[in-house]
Order: C-alpha cells, then sequence, then structure tokens
C-alpha cells in the first residue's frame, strides 16, 4: 500500500517535471532561442558589459544591475529603446537612483537588439523566454515615434 | 644489516632536503620593483625619474599636489566619467585596488580626468559617492586640461589626449602607475586586465615591506 503511494508520488514528480520541460521547450531551448541566445552574449561582451559588467551586477551607484532588476522586469520596450537609443536623467531601479548618461547604439539592427535582450532577460535571475524581431521593431517603431513628437 | 644502511640513506636524503630547504630560505631576499624613466648619476648619486610639480582641484574642492602624496605610496591613473570604453572596466579594477588597501593608511589613489570641462567638481563628488568611496582615499581630481595632459605624457608616461576620430572623443592609456614615497615609478600596469591588477595589488605590499625593510635597517 505504501509503495504504491510511494510510486504515485514518484509519477507524478515525474509527470510535473517533463510538463514544465516542455513549456521551457517553448521558449528557452528551441533553435531560435539559442541562436539568438549566443548572438546576444557576444553582443552584450561588446556593448553592454564594460559598464554592466559580465555578470550583470552593474558598478556601485553609477551602472545600475542587470541581474535582478525591478526595472527591467517592468519596462520591456523602454530597455529596448534604451539599448537603441540612450538614457538620460534619473532611473530607479530596485528602489536606487542612478544617473548616469546612458549613450545609445543607434547603429543596431532591431534583430541584434531582439538578441541582446533575449540574452539579458534570460540570465542571472531572468526567464522571459524569446524576444522576438518582429516584437522588438513594433517597440523601437513605438519609440523612434515618441521621440519625434 | 641491508635495513641499517637503508636507514643511513634515507637519514643522509633528510639532511639533504632539510639543507636544500634552508638554502632556498636564505635566498629568499625579495627583489626590488624596478623604478621606470630616464636615471642621471651626479656625483656619484642616481637621480630618478620623479613626478613633476603638480596642483589639481580634488571632489571636495581641496588642492591636491604633490605634498598630498608626502610620504605615501599612491596608484594614478587617467579617466573621464562619460567614457563607455575603457574608463568603466578601468573603475571596476581600481574599486578592487581600492576595497584591498582601504584600511592602508600609507597608500591612497589618484584619479585624473582628462576631461575637465564636462567633469567638474560637482560630477566628481557625485561620481565617488556612487561608487562608495572616501575622499581622502581616493582623490578624484580636475584642473587645467594642458596640465593634465603634460603630467600624464611628461610625468606618468601615460597617453592622454582629444582626439576626435575616438568614439568618445579622447585617447589616453588604460594604464596605472604605481608611484613609491620619493614619487618615483615602481610599476605599470594595464588598468584594464585584471591579472595585471592583481599583481598591482602584490606589488603594493612589495613596496610596503621594502619600506618596512629599511626601517628596521635603520
Amino acid at each position: 500500500m505504501k509503495l504504491a503511494l510511494l510510486l504515485g508520488i514518484t509519477l507524478c514528480f515525474l509527470l510535473v517535471a517533463c510538463g514544465s520541460k516542455d513549456a521551457a521547450n517553448n521558449s528557452q531551448s528551441s533553435t531560435k532561442f539559442t541562436q539568438y541566445y549566443i548572438q546576444g552574449e557576444r553582443l552584450y561582451l561588446q556593448h553592454c558589459s564594460n559598464c554592466h559588467q559580465k555578470n550583470g551586477k552593474g558598478l556601485g551607484l553609477v551602472y545600475p544591475p542587470l541581474d535582478s532588476s525591478d526595472y527591467m522586469d517592468q519596462n520591456l520596450p523602454a530597455v529596448i529603446c534604451l539599448i537603441k537609443n540612450g538614457s538620460q536623467g534619473e532611473i530607479t531601479v530596485n528602489g536606487k537612483i542612478y544617473n548616469q548618461k546612458m549613450p545609445g547604439v543607434p547603429n543596431l539592427t532591431p534583430l541584434e537588439i531582439a538578441e541582446i535582450s533575449t540574452y539579458i532577460y534570460n540570465t542571472w535571475s531572468h526567464k522571459a523566454g524569446l524576444i522576438d524581431v518582429k516584437q522588438t521593431e513594433q517597440i523601437l517603431v513605438a519609440c523612434t515615434k515618441e521621440m519625434k513628437e | 644489516m641491508k635495513e641499517r644502511i637503508e636507514i643511513i640513506r634515507s637519514k643522509g636524503l633528510l639532511i639533504i632536503i632539510a639543507a636544500i630547504a634552508l638554502l632556498s630560505c636564505s635566498q629568499k631576499i625579495e627583489k626590488p620593483l624596478p623604478v621606470f624613466g630616464e636615471r642621471e648619476v651626479i656625483n656619484g648619486d642616481t637621480l630618478f625619474h620623479t613626478i613633476a610639480p603638480f596642483e589639481f582641484i580634488n571632489q571636495d574642492s581641496a588642492i591636491v599636489n604633490n605634498a598630498t602624496f608626502k610620504g605615501k605610496i599612491y596608484i594614478a591613473d587617467f579617466f573621464f566619467t562619460s567614457c563607455r570604453t575603457i574608463c568603466p572596466i578601468m573603475k571596476t579594477q581600481m574599486l578592487r585596488v581600492y576595497d584591498s588597501l582601504k584600511n592602508d593608511p600609507e597608500v591612497l589613489i589618484l584619479s585624473h580626468t582628462i576631461d575637465p570641462e564636462y567633469d567638474t567638481v560637482a560630477l566628481l563628488k557625485d561620481f565617488a559617492q556612487r561608487l562608495g568611496v572616501s575622499s581622502n582615499k581616493w582623490h578624484f581630481v580636475t584642473g587645467v586640461q594642458d596640465s593634465i595632459y603634460k603630467i600624464a605624457q611628461t610625468s606618468y608616461f601615460a597617453t592622454a589626449m582629444e582626439d576626435n576620430s575616438e568614439p568618445d572623443g579622447f585617447i589616453h592609456s588604460g594604464a596605472f602607475l604605481l608611484i613609491d614615497k620619493e614619487q618615483r615609478i615602481r610599476g605599470k600596469y594595464d588598468g584594464t586586465v585584471e591579472a595585471e591588477v592583481n599583481l598591482l595589488i602584490q606589488d603594493v605590499r612589495k613596496l610596503e615591506r621594502e619600506y618596512a625593510g629599511k626601517k628596521s635597517a635603520q
């Protein structure tokens, strides 16, 4: 009787574990995701890690952290826009105020920005899944419009 | 009989090992760090290259000059706050140096901005506070641009100049210079390479031991 119960519980665990693996398949282990992620890491090391560090921890109150960031969690469109256009003025991350001008990288393509975003949103504490180029393009069009207004 | 020979042999071996160990200990006198730059011999005395007289203003609006570093070892570098290429890496590394010696009264840090027009005293103060470092340990200085470039080139042998073809408008080296209590350069390290900065941290200790040795010899 006990053995049956144990078996049942084990089976349940197995099912749950497999189920979550299926969900991850859709976002974090597809070929497309892997391509985005690998390119994203390369671009992150080229354009971002000087300030935000390889480990995403930032530097003091000069450069905000990315590894764990409520700002990133709540502002995906703003993050995509500022990778391209930069950011100026105060920004609050995890309750701390940062105020260092960030230069944008205007010559990045929407695909490259989607790759960087996929990398930073799926590394350290983040598990947001793939950030697609189409989604990124739409956001970029919207923020370019905003800037012109 | 055979056993005995073996014991004697092993004893002999032990003595040899002990002798080698002793010898290697007695040879452990540290080689001093080199002195950089040209030297002149006048009346049998060697004159070494030293840092020329300077006067800049730090993040607290206080005057910082050669007297500030009298009797101190210090580490110098050149940067600017809006730089996004090598400076953030240099500052990350210098922060490690700072952490390793923040409780050591013998050592200071001197960071010169090469963009004094943008890096005002207020901005440097904000920058230092945001790094979380103390002003009496780590001086961020500004001054007349030409004086900063000149001291960089001629005293510290570090490159610093405006160059509009560079992404941020300046060309400068990422070097960290180790200066001794006589204001002589005793080491030059790439401030963007972690391994070199580890060596700098070790060399600061080495230099301190050099001074401690001189003191006890007197």
